[in-house]
C-alpha cells in the first residue's frame, strides 16, 4: 500500500507540475470560460442596451379613428420619431438620415381597411446599416409591438361584435376557440407538466451527466497515456519496472495518478463550464420556475451509487486501454496520437445517445453502438436518472467484463518484457501499408 | 557447488529473427567488478536487461545469487539496483524528491529511508542543487543523480550500462570512484558495459568480450593482455575480433 501510494503521489507531483497538463487540462478550462462567457455576456448586454435605447421611425399616409389609435399606441413608452415627408419616397431618405434601425409606414387606406372589417397592412422597413444584431433585434421590437397591439384591438373588436349580435363567449374563446392543456406520465405518474417543461428541467442533468462522465474519461485517457510516455521518453520506465515492487502496483499507480489529475480537470472544467453557462446565457429568461424535486424526477442516492460504479469502472477500462496502448508510443506526442484513436469511440455514442435513446436509432446502428463498451456508460447514467436500475446494473455488468478484459491485457503488458520492447509509430504503419 | 552473484548458462535471446545474444555463459563472483566490453549490437545491453529482469532470455538460464531471473524475479528485484544507459530521471521532480521517491521501495521505515536518503546525496555530490528540478540538471548532473539512486541503498547486485557514457572526465572519474568505493567498502558486485577500455580495465577485476551475441574471451585484465600479447585491453579487443 505504501508502494502504491508513493508512485500515486509522483505520478500527481509529475503530471500537475508539467506546465503543459497544469495549463492546458487544469487551469484553461476555469480560466477560458469564464472569459468566454464575459465576452458573450458583454456583446450581449451592448446589444440589450443598444435596443432599449433604440427609437423607431413612424411615417403615416393616412389619418382616421383608427390610425390615430395607432399612433397613439405607438407614441406611448417608446421613443418614436415621427418622420415629417411629402410622400413614402421622401420618408425613406429622412428615415436614413436618423439614428432609427425601423420604420412603421402606415400606408393610404389602413384606416378604412379596418373599419370595413378587411386587413390592414403595415409596412416595416428596417435601415441595415451596420448589419449586427441590434438593428434586427430593433425590428423585432416593433414586431412585438404591433403583435400586441394586433391581439388588444381584435379582442376589442370581437367583444364589439358579440355585443351587437348578442352572441354568447368571450373575445378571447371566439379568437382562439382551442386550448392545449398538456400533461406528462412520469414514473407512473400523472403531471399537469408540459413535456418540454420537464425536459428542459432535467436535460440539465440526464445530459450534463454523461457528457460529464465521458469529458472525464477523455481527460483520464489523455493523462495516462502522457503519463506512461513521459516515463519512456524520459527514460525512466526501465528503471521502474526493475524496482521491488509488483507491477501490478506500479500499473494501479498509474491508473489512480491519472484518476486525480482526470478529476481535477473535471472539476475545473464544470466550474468554467458554470460561469461560462450562467454568465453567457444570463439574459436567458428562466423557462420554468419548477424544482426537481417537485416532480419527483431527481436521481436517488441508489441511483448515485449506481452512477458512481458506472463512472468507475469506465475510467479504469479507459484507462487500462490508454495505457496498454501509450506503450507502444515512443514519446509523448505519439502517445497523444494513438489516444486520438481511442477517443473516438468513445465521444461516438456521447454525441449520439445526447439527444436521443439507442431504441429510437435504426436496427443496425443500434448493435454497432451497443458493441462500443461505452456506450453503456451512457445509457446507464441516464437509465439510472430515470430509476430504471435493471438497465443500469446490465450496463454495469456489460461495461465491468469489458474492464476486465482489458485490465488483464493491460496487467499482461506491464508484467512481460512487452512494456519496455513495445514499439509502434505511424510510419510503421505507413511502411506496411506501402507494402500492401 | 558455489553460488554466483550472476550466473549465465547458454543465454540466447531473439527479437524477432534477430539473436542478439548466441549462447552467453559467463559467471560473477560476490564482491567482483565484471566488465562486459564489445561493439554496438553485440548483446552487451540485452544481457543487462535480462538480469534485471526486464526481458527473459529465449533459452538458456540466469540466476542471481542462486535466484532464477524468469522464476523469480520478484526475489531478484530486491537484491539488485539497475542504471540504464541514457536512463533519464523524473523531469518535474526535484533531485531529493526523486531519491526519497526510490528510497522508499528499499525500506519500510523512516529512519532508514532517511539513511538510504543521505547515502544517494553523499553520492551524488550535488549539495543544494539536489533541490532544484531535475528539468534544470545537466547531462553530468543527472548521471550523478542517477548512480547516486544505483548505489545509495548498498544492492547486493548493482547493473551498470554505461555508468558514464557522456560525462566529461571529472565526472567521469567522480563516478567511477564512487562505484570502486561500493564495490570495496559495502560489499556490493558490481556487472557493468562499456566502450570505454581505459574505464574497464581500471575498474573491473574480470571482464568479458562480447561480440554478435558471443564471449569471445574472459578473464582479468592481466589474464587477457597475457593471453593475447597486448599492451591493453584495445589491443586485446581488436585481437579478439580480428580473430573471430
Amino acid at each position: 500500500m505504501r508502494n502504491l501510494i508513493a508512485i500515486i503521489v509522483k505520478e500527481v507531483k509529475e503530471l500537475v507540475r508539467d506546465p503543459k497538463i497544469l495549463i492546458g487540462v487544469v487551469l484553461m478550462p476555469i480560466i477560458i470560460f469564464p472569459i468566454m462567457g464575459a465576452a458573450i455576456q458583454i456583446s450581449q448586454e451592448s446589444v440589450e442596451r443598444a435596443i432599449m435605447g433604440a427609437s423607431f421611425a413612424v411615417y403615416t399616409d393616412d389619418d382616421g379613428l383608427v390610425t390615430d389609435a395607432l399612433l397613439s399606441y405607438l407614441y406611448r413608452n417608446n421613443t418614436v420619431v415621427p418622420v415629417d415627408a411629402g410622400s413614402l419616397e421622401e420618408a425613406l431618405i429622412g428615415f436614413k438620415e436618423t439614428d432609427s434601425s425601423a420604420m412603421i409606414y402606415i400606408p393610404s387606406g389602413y384606416n378604412d381597411n379596418i373599419t370595413l372589417g378587411q386587413k390592414g397592412v403595415l409596412r416595416v422597413y428596417a435601415n441595415l446599416r451596420k448589419l449586427n444584431m441590434a438593428e434586427t433585434q430593433s425590428t423585432n421590437v416593433v414586431s412585438s409591438l404591433i403583435t400586441v397591439y394586433n391581439y388588444y384591438f381584435s379582442i376589442s373588436r370581437i367583444r364589439n361584435l358579440l355585443a351587437q349580435t348578442g352572441s354568447v363567449g368571450t373575445p378571447e374563446a371566439v379568437r382562439s376557440p382551442i386550448e392545449i392543456r398538456y400533461a406528462s406520465i412520469l414514473k407512473g405518474n400523472v403531471l399537469d407538466i408540459p413535456p418540454n417543461a420537464i425536459f428542459s428541467l432535467v436535460m440539465g442533468q440526464s445530459i450534463m451527466l454523461p457528457i460529464m462522465v465521458m469529458m472525464m474519461v477523455v481527460f483520464a485517457i489523455q493523462m495516462a497515456a502522457t503519463s506512461i510516455a513521459l516515463e519512456k521518453e524520459q527514460k525512466t520506465l526501465e528503471t521502474l519496472m526493475t524496482l521491488p515492487v509488483s507491477r501490478l502496483t506500479i500499473l494501479a499507480g498509474k491508473l489512480s495518478g491519472s484518476v486525480v489529475i482526470a478529476l481535477a480537470g473535471s472539476v475545473s472544467y464544470l466550474i468554467g463550464f458554470g460561469f461560462y453557462m450562467n454568465s453567457a446565457f444570463s439574459f436567458v429568461p428562466e423557462a420554468t420556475t419548477m424544482n426537481i424535486s417537485d416532480v419527483d424526477i431527481g436521481i436517488t442516492p441508489f441511483g448515485m451509487v449506481l452512477v458512481g460504479v458506472v463512472i468507475f469502472v469506465t475510467l479504469v477500462s479507459a484507462l487500462a486501454m490508454a495505457l496498454s496502448v501509450a506503450v507502444f508510443a515512443d514519446n509523448v506526442r505519439s502517445a497523444q496520437s494513438f489516444t486520438g484513436v481511442l477517443i473516438t469511440p468513445i465521444m461516438i455514442p456521447a454525441i449520439v445517445l445526447m439527444f436521443s435513446d439507442i431504441e429510437m436509432l435504426p436496427q443496425s446502428v443500434q448493435w454497432l453502438m451497443l458493441v462500443i463498451p461505452y456506450t453503456h456508460s451512457i445509457i446507464a447514467t441516464k437509465a439510472a436518472f430515470l430509476a430504471n436500475y435493471v438497465v443500469v446494473v446490465r450496463s454495469i455488468l456489460f461495461i465491468s467484463v469489458w474492464t476486465l478484459a482489458v485490465l488483464y491485457v493491460a496487467a499482461k503488458i506491464f508484467s512481460t518484457e512487452r512494456i519496455i520492447t513495445a514499439r509502434f509509430t505511424l510510419g510503421d504503419f505507413g511502411k506496411r501499408f506501402k507494402r500492401k | 557447488m558455489p553460488v554466483y552473484a550472476i550466473q549465465a548458462r547458454e543465454l540466447t535471446k531473439y527479437f524477432g529473427r534477430t539473436e542478439a545474444l548466441r549462447g552467453a555463459s559467463f559467471t560473477v563472483d560476490e564482491n567482483e567488478i565484471y566488465g562486459l566490453i564489445g561493439p554496438n549490437g553485440a548483446g552487451k545491453t540485452t544481457a543487462l536487461r535480462i538480469f534485471s529482469t526486464l526481458i527473459s532470455a529465449s533459452s538458456g538460464s540466469a540466476q542471481v545469487f542462486g535466484f532464477d531471473v524468469a522464476r523469480q524475479p520478484e526475489k531478484v528485484r530486491e537484491i539488485l539496483s539497475y542504471l540504464p544507459e541514457e536512463a533519464g530521471a523524473y523531469q518535474q521532480l526535484s533531485g531529493l524528491e526523486f531519491l526519497e521517491f526510490m528510497a522508499g521501495f528499499y525500506s519500510s521505515n523512516k529512519t532508514g529511508r532517511l539513511s538510504i536518503v543521505e547515502e544517494g546525496k553523499r553520492i551524488s555530490g550535488l549539495g543544494d542543487r539536489l533541490q532544484d528540478r531535475v528539468n534544470g540538471y545537466s547531462k553530468g548532473m543527472k548521471r550523478r543523480l542517477l548512480i547516486a539512486r544505483a548505489l545509495m541503498m548498498k544492492p547486493r547486485l548493482a547493473i551498470l550500462d554505461e555508468p558514464t557514457s557522456g560525462l566529461d572526465v571529472t565526472q567521469s572519474i567522480h563516478v567511477r570512484n564512487m562505484i570502486r568505493e561500493y564495490a570495496d567498502t559495502q560489499g556490493v558486485t558490481v556487472l557493468l558495459s562499456s566502450h570505454n577500455m581505459l574505464e574497464v580495465e581500471y575498474l573491473c577485476s574480470k571482464v568479458a568480450l562480447i561480440s554478435n551475441g558471443i564471449i569471445m574471451a574472459e578473464g582479468s585484465p592481466d589474464e587477457l593482455r597475457g593471453r593475447y600479447g597486448a599492451k591493453n585491453l584495445e589491443e586485446v579487443f581488436m585481437e579478439v575480433t580480428r580473430s573471430a
